[in-house]
C-alpha cells in the first residue's frame, strides 16, 4: 500500500475504529455482531493467548460458495467474528482420504481440510466494507448510483402495488409502474392446472386456439395474450434471474416463483458457464424411456485417484474446473505416486498445462477436430475397445463386467437430408416401436436397452433392411473421423499430427483408465454442444465409465427435496397446499421446440430469436429477449445475485434494455454489494452473505463417495432485521420472497404454508426440513445417528453469538417435526455439526475394480433426440453426431472477421471467479492486484507491441472498445500487455475478475452523502463488451443452439496501443 | 524510526516485557491457567517454563489410524511423537514438493487470515516462473516461507537481541523487544521478513469501514496481540514462525493444512519415522542458497 507516506501511527484515539457512513449502518454494524472487540484497558503487550480456533464450539461447518465448486467449509469463529475458514475434514472435497463421518467432533475439530485462496478470502466477501445493509431506492435515474435509504416494508409495499414510483425522478413524474398485484392474476390452482395441459395441447397443435378461447372465455383476461395461449398467464411477465444460485436456494425460490407466484420465467446463469458440456453428457446418456430420450447425467469426471492417463480438454485440475482444491489433491498424488500422466488441451499454458507432460495449445474452437484427430488414428489403428463397443445392450455388458454400453451398433436411418432416426424393430418386422436393430453377423436383430436377452452388433454395417438405407452409429463416426486427412485435422485443430498421433496412442494405451475430461474451454462456443460431444466420444472408445480410475458420474447425495422413500418432508413436490402450476413458453423459448408453437404455425422459418429445444438456463438470451418482448413482454424483473450487464459477452447491449423503464417497468434486485447490473435496479435489497446463510449445494462429481452438503449461517450479518409473518429475519432473498409471499398471500406459506400445523414463516422452516431429508436419507433405516448430549451441547455452544433472528433453537426445532409427529432435530443436528452428511471413503476402497457409485446405462455414441431437431432459423436437421463446424450465427452463416488479426479468449484464475471475489478481496488482490492481455511475444513483434504497452480491445461489434454504461460514463476496455510464451500466437487472452465499474469501484450518492469507490477495485478490464455480436440478432452474443451456451472464444479482435505503462509487478 | 523512539524515551521496550514476564510467572504459579499452557515461546521465560508447560498441553486426540489416510492426518500423529520430546531434541523442518505445488497461492492468503496480516506484511508468498519457449513451456511455482535457517544471518543484526533461534529451531521475534529497525529484513537473503506499517485493508474505505476481521487479536507466539490499539505487532518486523502456536497445541502450519496439492509437509527431522524425515532422504531433495551456509530447514523437492 502507500507505505511510504504514512506514518505509523500508535496513538489509539485517533485510529478510526468504527469509521463508517452511518445511513448505511456502519456503526452500528459492530455492535449488531455483539462480537467482543476489547479496546480498553491497554494491559501489557501479547496478553497470553488461548487457541480457539480448533475447539469444536469456536467451528461451525458450511459451505463455500467464492466458486461453484462449493468446498464444505469449517468457519472459525472468535469473539462472534468468522477469522479463518478453512476445509471441513469430513468432506471428500477437501481431503485425499476424508474422516469416517461418525468421528466425534471433538476429534474432527482438530483435523483442517485444505481449500483454495478463494475460499479462504470468503472472509473477506463476508466483512465487504461496501456490502449494502439496508434497502436502497433510486433517486435518480437507472445507473445514476443515486440512492435513498428507505424501509423495507415501504419497498415491499410499492413493489407489490405499483404506482407512481419514481415520481421524484425527472422524466419519470407520471409513469405509473406495474406492481406484483397486477400481474398475479391467475390465482386459481385448479384452473392454472387445466389451463396448463389445453395451452400444450394448443402449442402441439393438438387442440385449437379457437377452441381453447371457447373453454376459457371468462379466463382470457389472465393470459399474456389469448391468440397465443402457450405464451402462458401474464404471471409470466413477472421474471426472476438469478446468477449463482445452488440448490437449497434454487428450490426455495422455484417454490415462490412458479408454485407460488405461477410464474415459469426462473432462470439461473448456466449458458454463460459451461452449459453445452452438461447438454452434450445429459444427450450422450440419456436413455429411452416410453418414446423419450431423458434422464441424462448432466456431469461426469474423471476418477483421479487411479487414473493412468488424463486429456484435459479446456480445464486442468488448478483452476476454475468443479474443482482445484480436491481435484489438485488428487491429481498431485497420483502424479507423485502412481504416475499419473496427463495432456492440457488450452490456446494457454494453463497453471495445469504449465505442469502437463504435453500442453497442446489448440486454435479456440478447434477442440472437436483435435478430438476427431485422435478419433481418426485410434479408428484406423483398431486402439478401441471393440468388445465393450460390440455390446448392444445391458445384457451384453454384464457378459464382459461391464457395467456400461453404447448403441454404436444400432443402426441409424440414412435420410436423404443426412442420417436420421434410430431404426425401430417394428419397422422392419422384428419387434415392438421401442426396441432398436443392431446387426449381428449379417442378421438384424431387435434390441432392447435393458432387456434380459443379450445382444452384441457388428460395428461397421451398413446396407438397406426392407427398403431402409441404414448404417450403424459406428460406420457413421468412422465416416465422419475418415472424411478428413489426419493431416487436415491437424490442421483445423492447430495441433501437429505427431502430437495427435501421440496423445492418440497414450490416451488408447492405458484403457480403462484414460479419461477425456472436458469443462468450459471447448462448449462457450457456437459449436460448444458438438466439441463436447466429440471429446465425450473419445471415452466412449475406451469404455472407460464406471471403471475405476475411469469416467464417473461420483458419488452423488442423498436427496434434500423429499423426494425419496422414508423422508419426512417433501417440500418441493408434497408440502406445498395450493401450488399454481407455471405453464408456458418461457421467455427463452429453452425446453421448447418451435415447432410447437402457435407462432410456428403462423410464421414458420425463421424464427425471430432463437428456440432452444434441448437446453435451460439461457442466460444470454434473457434481456435481449425483453428487448425485443419476444415472444412477450416482461413488466417486473427480479435479480438475484447475478450480473447479466456484466458477466455475458456483448453484455454492454443489455445496459441498454437495463435503462429502459419502458421495456422493463419494473426492476428489483437483491445483492450483498451494489453490483453493476443491481446497480440499474429501482430498488436494492441487501442479501445474505455465503457465510451467513443456508444452502444444500450438490457434490462434484470429482468425489467418489456420496455427500450432501449443508450451507448454514455460521456468524451473524450486519444486513438490517426486518419482520416478517411476525418473525425477526435479515433482509435477503428468502426475507423479500416471503415479505410478497405474506403481501400477496401466495399459496404455501404462513402459519400453514407446508400444511395443517406446519408453518412456514421464517427460512429455516424449509431448510431445515431439507437438512431433515438428508438426515433420513434416501430410503428407510438409511438415517445418521442422533447427536448425544455433548454434541448437542457443542452445537449450542457454538452458536452463542447468533441472534434468535438467526438462531433460535425451538424454533429451528419445531421445524423438523414432521406430519406424523416425529421429532427429526438430533438427526438434524448430527448432521449440522458436520456441515452436512458425508459417505465413508470405506465404501471406495471396498468398490473393487468399479467406482462405488455407478452409471450403469448406455451412451448414446449417436444421439437421436438431437438428430430429429430442428434449427429455428433455417429448418435444417442438427446432426445426431458430433460435427466440427466454424463459428456461425443464428442465421447459420459463418462468422469471420478476417480483418481483425488475433482471437480473444479468457481464463479464469484460481485467485479469481468471474465477477467475484478478484480484486474486491484484498487478501487476493495483494497477490494478483490487476489483469493483463496475455500476447506471445512473436504476435507482439509483429503488432509492434512492447512488454507494458497499454492497448484497448475492438472488435467487429465494439469499434469504439468501450463499454457504454448509459449514465454517461463509458468504460474503455483497455489494459497491459503480457508478453508471455504461454499462449498460441495469434490468441489472446484476459482473465475475468476485473474491469468493474461498480461492486466499490465507483462513486456513489446514497442520501446526499458522497461514498467513493476503491481504486483497488477499479483496476484492470473486462473483455465483455468486446464478444461479437450475433450479426442476425444484433442485440446478443453468438450463441450454440443446442446446448445453449454463450460464445466467448469466437471473437476477433484488435489492439490499439494507447500508451505505455509501469512494469507489471507479477503476472499470475 | 518513530517506533524506536517511542519504546525508547519511555524507557518501555525492557520494563514492558519485565511487567509481562512477572504476570506471566503470576499465573502459572497460581495454577488458574494451567490448563490454558502452551510452551513459552520467548527465550528468557523458556528455559525455566518449558518442561513445566510442555506438560500442561492436551495432545488433540487424533482419527483411528487406518492404511490409507490423508498425509494431513499422518503428519499431525508425527507432531504428536515430536510434542512428547523436549523441546530442543525437536527439529522442526518443511518440505515443499515443487512437483505437486500447483502455484494457487491458497497457503499465502491462509497465512495472511491465520496471522492477521495487514498490508505488506506477507510471510509465504509463492514466486510463479514461466520457463522455455512457445510451445515448450512449463510452469514453475516456488513458495516462500522463512527458510528457518541453522545459521540465520538476520538473529545476528538485531541491536536489542529481540530475534533469535529457538531450540527447536524455529527463529521467532519477541514483538515486545523489536524495535522496528528492519536491519533484519535487509540481512535475510530470502527477503523472507517483511514490516508491519500499522496499515489495514479496510480502513476508511466503503460505507462501513475497518472490519472486525481486522480488530481481532492476533495470536502469534501464542500471545494475544491487539494492533488496533497501535502496539505491537504495529512498528515490528515479522515473519514465518512455522505456525508455532498451532504447532504446540499439535495442530500443523496453517499452510501445511491449506495446501491443495499436498505439496507442503511438516514434521520433526529428529525423528526418522517423520514424513519428512522419509521426504529429506529422496535424492531429488534441495534448499535456498544452500552456498550461503544458512542451512535452512526448508526443503524442496524437484
Amino acid at each position: 500500500m502507500k507505505k511510504e507516506q504514512k506514518k505509523i501511527e500508535f496513538n489509539p484515539d485517533r485510529r478510526k475504529f468504527l469509521k463508517s457512513v452511518a445511513f448505511l449502518g456502519g456503526a452500528a454494524a459492530l455492535s449488531q455482531t455483539g462480537c467482543a472487540l476489547v479496546r480498553t484497558g491497554l494491559g501489557p503487550r501479547g496478553q497470553y493467548s488461548e487457541y480457539h480456533l480448533n475447539e469444536p464450539d469456536h467451528q461451525i461447518h458450511s459451505v463455500c460458495l467464492q466458486c461453484h465448486t462449493g468446498c464444505p467449509i469449517r468457519v472459525k469463529i472468535q469473539d462472534g467474528v468468522a477469522v479463518k475458514i478453512d476445509g471441513n475434514p469430513y468432506s471428500p472435497q477437501t481431503m485425499v482420504v476424508h474422516l469416517p463421518y461418525n468421528t466425534p467432533l471433538k476429534v474432527g475439530s482438530k483435523v483442517d481440510g485444505g481449500i483454495c485462496p478463494k475460499g479462504q478470502a470468503g472472509i473477506q466477501s463476508l466483512y465487504d466494507p461496501y456490502r449494502v445493509v439496508k434497502v436502497l431506492k433510486r433517486a435518480g435515474k437507472r445507473g445514476e448510483n443515486k440512492w435513498q435509504v428507505i424501509s423495507f416494508d415501504q419497498a415491499i409495499n410499492e413493489i407489490v402495488n405499483g404506482g407512481k414510483l419514481f415520481a421524484h425522478v425527472p422524466g419519470e413524474e407520471n409513469r405509473v409502474v406495474p406492481g406484483l398485484k397486477d400481474l398475479y392474476k391467475l390465482r386459481d390452482p385448479k384452473l392454472a392446472k387445466q389451463m396448463a395441459g389445453d395451452a400444450k395441447a394448443v402449442a402441439q397443435g393438438k387442440m385449437s386456439v379457437a377452441a381453447f378461447k371457447q373453454k376459457y372465455a371468462r379466463n382470457l383476461d389472465v393470459l399474456i395474450d389469448p391468440d397465443h395461449p402457450d405464451f402462458g398467464p401474464i404471471n409470466n411477465q413477472f421474471i426472476f434471474v438469478a446468477g449463482r444460485i445452488e440448490h437449497g436456494r434454487k428450490e426455495f425460490a422455484k417454490r415462490w416463483m412458479k408454485g407460488g407466484f405461477g410464474s415459469i420465467n426462473w432462470w439461473e446463469h448456466t449458458t454463460i458457464c459451461e452449459q453445452s458440456h452438461h447438454i452434450a453428457f445429459a444427450r450422450v446418456t440419456d436413455q429411452y424411456n416410453k418414446g423419450k430420450w431423458s434422464g441424462g447425467k448432466d456431469h461426469m469426471k474423471p476418477d483421479l485417484r487411479h487414473s493412468k492417463f488424463i486429456i484435459f480438454f479446456g480445464t486442468g485440475f488448478a483452476e476454475a474446473n468443479f474443482g482445484p482444491p480436491v481435484m489438485s489433491a488428487l491429481a498431485t498424488d497420483n502424479l507423485i505416486h502412481r504416475g499419473l500422466k496427463f495432456a492440457v488441451v488450452d490456446p494457454r499454458l494453463s497453471k495445469t498445462a504449465g505442469k502437463a507432460w504435453k500442453w497442446l495449445p489448440v486454435k479456440p474452437g478447434g477442440d472437436g477436430a483435435l478430438a476427431y484427430g485422435m478419433i481418426r488414428w485410434m479408428l484406423e489403428n483398431r486402439a478401441y475397445d471393440e468388445r465393450y463397443l460390440r455390446n448392444a445392450n445391458k445384457a451384453a455388458a454384464h457378459q464382459d463386467n461391464e457395467t456400461t454400453w453404447t448403441n454404436a451398433t444400432w443402426l441409424v436411418k440414412i435420410e436423404p437430408d443426412g442420417p436420421g432416426a434410430l431404426l425401430r424393430a417394428s419397422e422392419i418386422g422384428l419387434g415392438g416401436k421401442d426396441q432398436f436393430v443392431a446387426v449381428h453377423n449379417g442378421r438384424p436383430a431387435a434390441v432392447e436397452p435393458n432387456g434380459k436377452t443379450p445382444v452384441e452388433g457388428d460395428l461397421f454395417y451398413e446396407g438397406t433392411i426392407h427398403g431402409i438405407r441404414v448404417k450403424t452409429a459406428f460406420k457413421l463416426l468412422y465416416d465422419y473421423a475418415m472424411s478428413r486427412s489426419l493431416a487436415e485435422w491437424a490442421e483445423a485443430s492447430g495441433i501437429p499430427v505427431q502430437d495427435i498421433i501421440e496423445v492418440a496412442r497414450e490416451f488408447a494405451s492405458h484403457g480403462k483408465q484414460s479419461v477425456a475430461e472436458l469443462y468450459r474451454g471447448p462448449v462457450q462456443h457456437t459449436n460448444g454442444y458438438y466439441n463436447g460431444q466429440a471429446i465425450i466420444t473419445l471415452n466412449l472408445l475406451v469404455g472407460n465409465a464406471d471403471w475405476k480410475g475411469g469416467l464417473m458420474v461420483g458419488g452423488g447425495h442423498w436427496h434434500e427435496d423429499g423426494s425419496k422413500p422414508g423422508q419426512p418432508f417433501p417440500v418441493t413436490k408434497g408440502l406445498h397446499p395450493g401450488k399454481l402450476t407455471a405453464f408456458g413458453h418461457k421467455l427463452t423459448r429453452e425446453k421448447s421446440y418451435y415447432e410447437q408453437s402457435t407462432l410456428f404455425r403462423e410464421k414458420g422459418y425463421p424464427a425471430k430469436r432463437p428456440w432452444f429445444p434441448h437446453t435451460g438456463n439461457v442466460y444470454q438470451e434473457i434481456i435481449p429477449s425483453v428487448a425485443d418482448g419476444y415472444p412477450y413482454p416482461v413488466k417486473v424483473m427480479f435479480l438475484h445475485k447475478g450480473t447479466p450487464a456484466f458477466a455475458a459477452p456483448g453484455a454492454h447491449k443489455a445496459i441498454e434494455t437495463l435503462v429502459d423503464v419502458e421495456k422493463l417497468p419494473l426492476f428489483f434486485a437483491c445483492d450483498i454489494v451494489i453490483g453493476e447490473t443491481s446497480m440499474y435496479a429501482d430498488y436494492l435489497f441487501p442479501d445474505l452473505a455465503i457465510w451467513e446463510r443456508w444452502g444444500t449445494p450438490h457434490q462434484t462429481p470429482i468425489a467418489a463417495t456420496r455427500g450432501s452438503k449443508v450451507r448454514q449461517p455460521a456468524v451473524e450479518s450486519k444486513v438490517e432485521k426486518v419482520t416478517v409473518f411476525g418473525e425477526e429475519m435479515h433482509v435477503c432473498m428468502e426475507t423479500i420472497m416471503l415479505a410478497i409471499a405474506e403481501k400477496l398471500g401466495l399459496p404455501g406459506y404462513g402459519e400453514n404454508g407446508f400444511g395443517p400445523g406446519m408453518p412456514f414463516k421464517r427460512m429455516e422452516d424449509f431448510y431445515l426440513k431439507m437438512v431433515a431429508n438428508i438426515a433420513a436419507g434416501d430410503k428407510p433405516g438409511d438415517a445418521v445417528p442422533d447427536a448425544n448430549a455433548e454434541e448437542l451441547d457443542i452445537f449450542r455452544k457454538a452458536r452463542a453469538h447468533l441472534s434468535k433472528a438467526v438462531f433460535d433453537e425451538a424454533k429451528w426445532r419445531r421445524a423438523v417435526v414432521d406430519a406424523s409427529g416425529t421429532d427429526w432435530w438430533k438427526k438434524v443436528v448430527y448432521v449440522l455439526n458436520r456441515g452436512g452428511r458425508y459417505e465413508d471413503y470405506q465404501k471406495y476402497q471396498e468398490s473393487g475394480d468399479k467406482v462405488p457409485h455407478k452409471f450403469g446405462k448406455m451412451f448414446n455414441l449417436y444421439v437421436e433426440s438431437v438428430a430429429l431437431t430442428h434449427h429455428s432459423y433455417t429448418g435444417k436437421r442438427f446432426s445426431g453426431l458430433a460435427v466440427v463446424e466454424p463459428p456461425k450465427a443464428y442465421d447459420g452463416s459463418v462468422v469471420d472477421d478476417t480483418d481483425f488479426p488475433l482471437r480473444l479468449i479468457t481464463h479464469k484464475d484460481i485467485l479469481g471467479g468471474q465477477s467475484r471475489t478478484l480484486p474486491t478481496d484484498y487478501w487476493l488482490s495483494t497477490i494478483k492486484s490487476e489483469n493483463t492481455i496475455w500476447i506471445n511475444p512473436r504476435t507482439a513483434r509483429e503488432l509492434g507491441l512492447k512488454k507494458n504497452d497499454v492497448v484497448r480491445l475492438i472488435s467487429a461489434t465494439n469499434p469504439d472498445g468501450l463499454w457504454d454504461l448509459k449514465n454517461g460514463q463509458k468504460i474503455p476496455m483497455e489494459g497491459k500487455i503480457y508478453l508471455t510464451e504461454g499462449i498460441r500466437p495469434g490468441t489472446v487472452t484476459v482473465s475475468w475478475h476485473f474491469g468493474h465499474w461498480a461492486y466499490g469501484a465507483n462513486d456513489v450518492l446514497v442520501d446526499g452523502q458522497h461514498v467513493e469507490g476503491d481504486p483497488r477495485r477499479r483496476k484492470g478490464l473486462c473483455p465483455n463488451a468486446a464478444m461479437r455480436l450475433d450479426p442476425a440478432l444484433k442485440n446478443v452474443c453468438l450463441q450454440d443452439l443446442i446446448g445453449g451456451s454463450a460464445s466467448f472464444y469466437d471473437t476477433r479482435v484488435r489492439l490499439v496501443k494507447v500508451g505505455h505503462a509501469e512494469p507489471v509487478s507479477i503476472e499470475v | 524510526m518513530e517506533v524506536i523512539q517511542e519504546k525508547t524515551q519511555n524507557g518501555s521496550a525492557a520494563s514492558e516485557v519485565d511487567v509481562h514476564r512477572r504476570e506471566f510467572l503470576k499465573k502459572l504459579g497460581s495454577g488458574v491457567f494451567a490448563s490454558l499452557l502452551m510452551p513459552i515461546l520467548f527465550k528468557d521465560n523458556f528455559a525455566a517454563l518449558a518442561d513445566e508447560a510442555l506438560a500442561q498441553v492436551d495432545l488433540p486426540e487424533l482419527p483411528e489410524p487406518s492404511p490409507e489416510e490423508d498425509p494431513l492426518v499422518r503428519m499431525m500423529r508425527d507432531l504428536q511423537r515430536a510434542l512428547k520430546k523436549p523441546l530442543e531434541q525437536r527439529k522442526w523442518t518443511m518440505v515443499i514438493d515443487l512437483r505437486k505445488c500447483v502455484g494457487c497461492h491458497a497457503c499465502t492468503v491462509s497465512c495472511i487470515a491465520e496471522n492477521k496480516l495487514p498490508p505488506g506484511v506477507m510471510y509465504r508468498p509463492v514466486i510463479e516462473e514461466e520457463v522455455g519457449e512457445y510451445p515448450n513451456v512449463h510452469r514453475r511455482f516456488i513458495p516462500r516461507p522463512c527458510m528457518q535457517c541453522e545459521n540465520p544471518p538476520c538473529t545476528p543484526v538485531c541491536p536489542v537481541n529481540a530475534t533469535y533461534k529457538r531450540p527447536d529451531g524455529v527463529v521467532v521475534i519477541d514483538y515486545n523487544r523489536c524495535i522496528g529497525c528492519r536491519y533484519c529484513l535487509t540481512a535475510c537473503p530470502y527477503n523472507a521478513r517483511t514490516f508491519d506499517w500499522g496499515e489495514y485493508y479496510t480502513e476508511d474505505v466503503g460505507f462501513l469501514g475497518l472490519q472486525p476481521y481486522e480488530q481481532v487479536d492476533t495470536m502469534e507466539y501464542g500471545l494475544d496481540w491487539k494492533r488496533p490499539e497501535g502496539r505491537s505487532p504495529v512498528g515490528n518486523a515479522r515473519k514465518c514462525h512455522f505456525c508455532l502456536h498451532r504447532i504446540e497445541k499439535g495442530l500443523l502450519p496453517m499452510c501445511v493444512v491449506s495446501c491443495i496439492g499436498r505439496a507442503t509437509f511438516f514434521g520433526d527431522a529428529n525423528d526418522p519415522d517423520s514424513l519428512v524425515s522419509e521426504l529429506i532422504a529422496q535424492p531429488n531433495v534441495m534448499r535456498l542458497k544452500e552456498e550461503l551456509g544458512t542451512r535452512p530447514k526448508v526443503y524442496y523437492l524437484m
